[in-house]
């Protein structure tokens, strides 16, 4: 079965910033869980990065609309903490 | 000495007459001045005090003018949505930034700058930051369209709009390649301004100048904007900066 098919089994709060936590808050941020279920919604094979930091660029939203992030970090560690990490 | 005016009142016998009021020796009469404007004929006499010129207004803020960017947002012609989030504010788009035409939107935007009030201003700020982080090659030939909206923003002498622009122009020369160097013929209408608030620092002493770690400091703000001119502006770019100028310094040469 696809990995982007599975529901995430358990969910713990990222504890420090890392760029795997930058990309999850950005995907979040968009309304989605992480990676995998943007990918299953939006039917799409790649999600548009920057090519100097690896990081999340453009990610379209539910209602359509487009968010797009910087190149540098955005997540403070003030909000790293309410970052979730889902684990399959 | 007593001058007798000719034709005068009949002359009062002497034991009529009241005895003249003389000033004790010593002192000296006092000459009562008059405050007068200069270059006239009255500031030529002895009495008077010329007032010094009138206040040009170089700092003085200018009104702000209804602005292209607020009659196109209230009419909902912007492609752009207000979202909120943990940080504070963010800007959604209904339509992907690389397929907007830049030569239509980019300008309004920086006429935007102008605006002071919310959600003008930061749809504005916002909206500049995203159409130039992710336009690549399509920001350079809109540049000759831009010049005059960042005039605008520059000439209203107002704070904040000053700030905003000054990290929008930095923005600006990083966004792209050859974009610096496009701004050199610029350089007449944007640097005036710039020369005027070059000194605005504030002498703390041995304070701590918050405005500095804020990035609203304009003198410190004026200072980089030049050397982000300089550094991504090509060979021509510090004579240009020079001319306008004069006590800039340049941070490549020395």
């Amino acid at each position: 079965m696809a990995k982007a098919d599975l529901k995430p089994k358990s969910i713990r709060h990222a504890k420090n910033w890392s760029d795997e936590v930058e990309n999850l808050y950005r995907f979040q941020q968009a309304g989605y869980r992480d990676e995998f279920e943007y990918k299953q919604v939006k039917q799409v094979d790649t999600v548009e990065c920057w090519p100097e930091t690896g990081f999340v660029k453009k990610l379209q939203r539910r209602d359509n609309t487009y968010y797009y992030y910087n190149k540098q970090r955005e997540c403070e560690d003030k909000e790293v903490h309410k970052v979730k990490v889902y684990v399959y | 000495m007593v001058v007798e005016k000719a034709a005068a009142s009949p002359p009062v016998p002497v034991g009529e007459r009241r005895p003249q009021k003389q000033e004790p020796l010593g002192r000296k009469k006092k000459i009562r001045q008059q405050v007068t404007d200069g270059f006239t004929v009255k500031a030529l006499m002895k009495n008077s005090v010329v007032r010094g010129p009138p206040l040009a207004g170089a700092f003085k803020e200018r009104p702000t003018k209804p602005t292209a960017f607020r009659k196109f947002y209230e009419r909902g012609d912007f492609p752009i949505a207000l979202e909120h989030d943990t940080k504070g504010n963010k800007i959604a788009w209904k339509v992907e930034i690389e397929k907007l035409d830049y030569h239509y939107y980019l300008p309004l935007f920086f006429d935007g700058l102008c605006e002071m009030t919310f959600p003008c201003e930061f749809f504005a700020r916002q909206g500049i930051h995203d159409m130039l982080e992710h336009g690549g090659n399509k920001i350079l030939p809109v540049i000759p369209q831009l010049i005059i909206p960042i005039k605008n923003a520059l000439s209203l002498r107002n704070r904040q709009v000053l700030c905003i622009t000054l990290k929008v122009l930095q923005h600006l020369v990083v966004s792209a390649d050859m974009v610096g160097e496009a701004l050199v013929p610029y350089y007449r209408q944007i640097l005036p301004v710039l020369n005027i608030f070059k000194n605005m620092n504030v002498n703390s002493g041995d304070g701590i100048d918050y405005s500095q770690q804020k990035r609203e400091n304009i003198g410190d703000l004026i200072q980089e904007t030049l050397e982000a001119f300089e550094r991504y502006g090509g060979e021509t770019a510090y004579i240009n900066i020079k001319y306008m100028i004069p006590t800039y310094q340049s941070c490549i040469l020395n």
